[in-house]
């Protein structure tokens, strides 16, 4: 086996899935102004519920599609009922909030399935593909191929529907989008939506290849979190961070060893850190 | 000393006696004294956290880090007795890293650079095992053989001194300024303060008690585990800290205590823990934001409105003291008055192609009011921010008694500059004086905490709001945070005033107030400008009006020549007739 072509293969899943939760961390970020740290959860909770209902004997694809849905439940409801219902508090208090969220979800997954990783069966069970001394599973190049379409789709979406483009509007400014009309807490629930619905994706067809246990979701809005600052929080720019990201953790971790995965994403943390700080030039802070 | 340090004080000897009383079970000498270390490591983190409001995500990454780093330094020949400080100090001094790295940076940087940490430090001590013991733990052998009850004593001493120094440390001045950093940081970079710098501060004392608790606590139990430093036990921090009450002083040792008893009680449990964890870390921060500490408040409040405890009244304010040396300086400043405070020489700001001031100059004299108008859009607040160093200007030179400021950050600025804004930035939790006196907390010269509190009140006074001088600023009425907040922005006598729209909100006496006042301030020698859309008001107290439209000045003068100026009335008043 060509461990460079393997890398670039487990790269592209990768990176795939940093693109899917960096899209929609930024979309929530810009919209809402608040960094939503319970956003991995979506990614989990998906696994868990999937590799709980399997594990009843329930159908693959009802477990997947009822997995998604409280993924996606999980994301808009704290919107709808826990952060809307309290938009004057300040953003560290919202922030926290949803830290609290992040929190709860863990506990009532470790309570579900314990401390142990779980899985669900791959929705294509095909021999994998073989390319250039790589072997990719047909799972991932579904989770390449669904990534870059989706992120394509959520452009496209942005760019040419009503809803996207009010999106797009209370995304650069709420308050003037507020003024021109936008229907500003319709666009954010919209974002919580696209944000839960992506992770939830993403663990689809992701947790199958790797299992998933009851604290990924702050590992996962990590590892959001860098692609969606590489690229500036900017919802297009996520497509080529996150990629970017993916394959370069792929690269340390075959060549230096998985156990180096966290301290060199910390160091990128560092570096983008440093490369932002470049730009505020005054003392501290930031303005208003 | 009063009824209230009293009660406190008996309980704080009751529960240091506590565990050997067996009065409640499950209190054991060795869970007190794990909750005691762990209280101290958690002052820290309510210094942090509850205090500074930096949301530190990964706090439990140095509560192990000095026991990690002191038990592999020891492992190679280092003496525990030398290897434990240095731990500590490690620890501190990376902790200062991480702080310079991400604090200049949004509260999300911090967060999850903090988060970045907790998994870097679980991750590298499970990644060695040969080093760090992985999984199992790293085993530490104290320096010194203690008795169970030696350690007890230890862990009490230790965390009455930790409440102790927290207590002394955050008062007045510092937590004036830890409050304003936490509130509103542009206000605070306005006031003078260098706002990086005193999280900074925080975060590294705060990462000082979070070593020397953890540490104590791993050389306690003697082993050390990977999950100790990592993102749950942080997060279960958090929780202990929100859920005892963040801010307060007995709250990191009411929240550990809480905890740790009710797991030890339930037994057995450790698949509910987390949860536990989250659902109270998740309601308290919804629906009881002050934790146990604010339930115990309300609890003395209700027993003491009760016992009609009520009418010793607020004490009679200390005499004047005579005046100081501060004083001194600040008259020998004003008298020096004279000329041209304020020069602006071609000034320029664009964002992008957009080119919000244009070009702009004109100067404002010591005790001259100089009024900016101009519609909507027209580089009024651009300016503001230019000046105060809010905004970088692209082109041009800003000159405040003859020094170019251009380049100095914000909080250099101002001691020079007094600035209030459109929507008052006041401490909603600190009353006027307090928020008066930290703004002159942060200007040069001799700052004693009697002298701002008299300075304060002295000014409040003079601007008729005595009254409300003791009442949190959030029970004030709206209309008077304007009045207030040009209180703070004139205390210390700076030698240029903005005032950006004083008069919008308030009522028509409460106009001819503000006139007076600041008719008071010119009089003291101040160089005022002032953004405002009153006509009426800038009529009655500017002394010049300079127009700005389009980013351009179009026209100054005295308020008759100016309001005459067709091509004023076109730009401006045009639409207002």
């Amino acid at each position: 086996m060509n461990l460079f072509t393997q890398s670039v293969i487990s790269g592209l899943m990768t990176g795939a899935l940093y693109t899917l939760l960096g899209i929609g961390l930024v979309l929530v970020y810009r919209t809402a102004r608040i960094l939503n740290l319970a956003h991995g959860e979506s990614f989990a909770i998906t696994g868990v519920v999937a590799a709980l209902l399997v594990g009843y004997g329930v159908p693959l694809p009802v477990s997947i599609a009822v997995a998604m849905l409280v993924a996606v439940a999980f994301a808009t409801s704290l919107h709808r009922f826990v952060l809307r219902p309290r938009s004057e508090w300040p953003a560290g208090t919202l922030i926290l909030i949803t830290l609290g969220a992040a929190f709860v979800a863990r506990g009532v997954m470790i309570l579900l399935v314990g401390t142990d990783p779980v899985s669900f069966p791959a929705l294509f069970e095909a021999p994998p593909i073989r390319v250039a001394g790589g072997a990719l599973p047909v799972q991932g190049l579904a989770l390449v191929l669904v990534g870059f379409g989706v992120s394509v789709a959520v452009g496209l979406f942005l760019a040419a529907t009503r809803s996207g483009k009010q999106l797009l509007a209370t995304a650069e400014n709420p308050y003037a989008a507020e003024l021109l009309g936008v229907d500003v807490e319709r666009a954010r629930l919209i974002a919580y939506g696209i944000g839960g619905l992506l992770s939830a994706l993403a663990g689809v067809l992701l947790i199958p290849l790797i299992a998933v246990d009851f604290q990924s979701g702050l590992a996962m809005t990590l590892r959001g979190f860098i692609a969606a600052a590489i690229a500036g929080m900017s919802p297009v720019g996520v497509l080529a961070s996150g990629l970017g990201l993916g394959l370069f953790e792929a690269m340390v971790g075959a060549y230096l060893g998985a156990l180096f995965q966290d301290p060199v994403m910390f160091f990128v943390l560092i570096l983008v850190a440093l490369w932002q700080s470049r730009k505020i030039r005054f003392g501290g802070g930031r303005r208003a | 000393m009063t009824v209230r340090q009293l009660t406190i004080g008996c309980f704080a000897l009751l529960a240091a006696v506590l565990p050997y009383l067996g009065l409640l079970p499950g209190w054991t000498p060795a869970l007190a004294t794990i909750t005691a270390f762990a209280a101290l490591s958690l002052i820290g983190l309510n210094l942090i956290f509850g205090v500074t409001g930096m949301l530190a995500l990964g706090q439990a990454a140095f509560v192990a880090l000095p026991g990690y780093l002191a038990g592999i330094m020891h492992v190679s020949g280092v003496p525990a007795i030398v290897a434990i400080p240095l731990g500590i100090a490690s620890a501190v001094l990376i902790a200062r890293l991480v702080a310079e790295i991400f604090i200049r940076l949004p509260g999300i940087y911090f967060a999850i650079g903090t988060l970045g940490l907790a998994f870097v430090v679980e991750g590298l001590a499970r990644a060695f095992p040969s080093i760090t013991g992985g999984a199992s733990g790293l085993m530490l052998e104290p320096p010194v053989a203690m008795q169970a009850d030696g350690w007890y004593i230890l862990a009490v001493v230790s965390v009455a001194l930790g409440t102790a120094s927290f207590a002394w440390l955050v008062r007045g001045r510092f937590l004036r300024t830890l409050k304003l950093v936490r509130h509103d940081e542009l206000a605070a970079q306005v006031l003078g303060i260098n706002v990086a710098r005193v999280k900074a501060q925080a975060f590294t004392i705060g990462s000082t008690y979070s070593a020397v608790g953890g540490i104590l606590l791993a050389y306690y139990v003697r082993v050390l585990a990977p999950e100790s430093g990592g993102v749950n036990a942080s997060l279960e921090a958090l929780a202990m800290v929100v859920i005892g009450g963040s801010g307060s002083v007995f709250g990191p040792l009411l929240g550990a205590a809480a905890i740790h008893w009710l797991f030890a009680v339930a037994g057995g449990a450790e698949r509910f823990e987390l949860l536990v964890y989250g659902l109270g870390f998740f309601l308290v921060v919804l629906y009881a934001p002050a934790g146990i500490v604010g339930a115990l408040r309300l609890g003395w409040a209700i027993g003491e409105a009760q016992l009609g405890q009520r009418g010793a009244g607020t004490p009679a304010p200390a005499a004047a003291p005579p005046m100081t040396a501060r004083d001194a300086a600040a008259v020998r400043a004003a008298s020096a008055r004279e000329g041209t405070c304020l020069e602006l020489e071609n000034v320029s700001k664009h964002f992008g192609g957009l080119r919000a001031v244009q070009d702009v100059s004109f100067t404002v004299r010591f005790g001259q009011i100089v009024a900016l108008i101009g519609p909507n859009g027209a580089g009024k607040s651009t300016l503001f921010n230019v000046i105060s160093g809010i905004e970088m200007p692209t082109q041009g030179r800003i000159l405040l008694q003859g020094a170019d400021i251009g380049e100095l950050p914000i909080h250099r600025r101002a001691a020079s500059i007094g600035r209030s804004f459109q929507v008052p930035r006041l401490v909603p939790d600190l009353t006027p004086i307090d928020n008066v006196v930290a703004r002159l907390d942060h200007l040069p010269g001799d700052a004693r905490e009697i002298d701002g509190q008299r300075v304060a009140r002295a000014q409040l006074e003079a601007f008729g709001l005595s009254a409300l001088a003791d009442r949190p600023v959030n029970q004030i009425g709206l209309g008077y945070h304007k009045l207030i907040e040009l209180v703070r922005a004139s205390a210390g006598q700076p030698p240029l005033l903005l005032l950006d729209e004083p008069a919008v909100g308030l009522t028509a006496d409460e106009v001819t107030q503000l006139a007076d006042l600041l008719r008071l301030l010119k009089s003291q020698g101040a160089a005022i400008l002032v953004v405002e859309h009153n006509v009426g008001f800038v009529e009655t107290v500017a002394d010049e009006i300079v127009v700005m439209d389009s980013g351009r000045l179009i026209a100054q003068g005295t308020p008759q020549a100016v309001m005459t100026n067709p091509e004023v009335r076109d730009a401006y008043l045009g639409a207002l007739t």
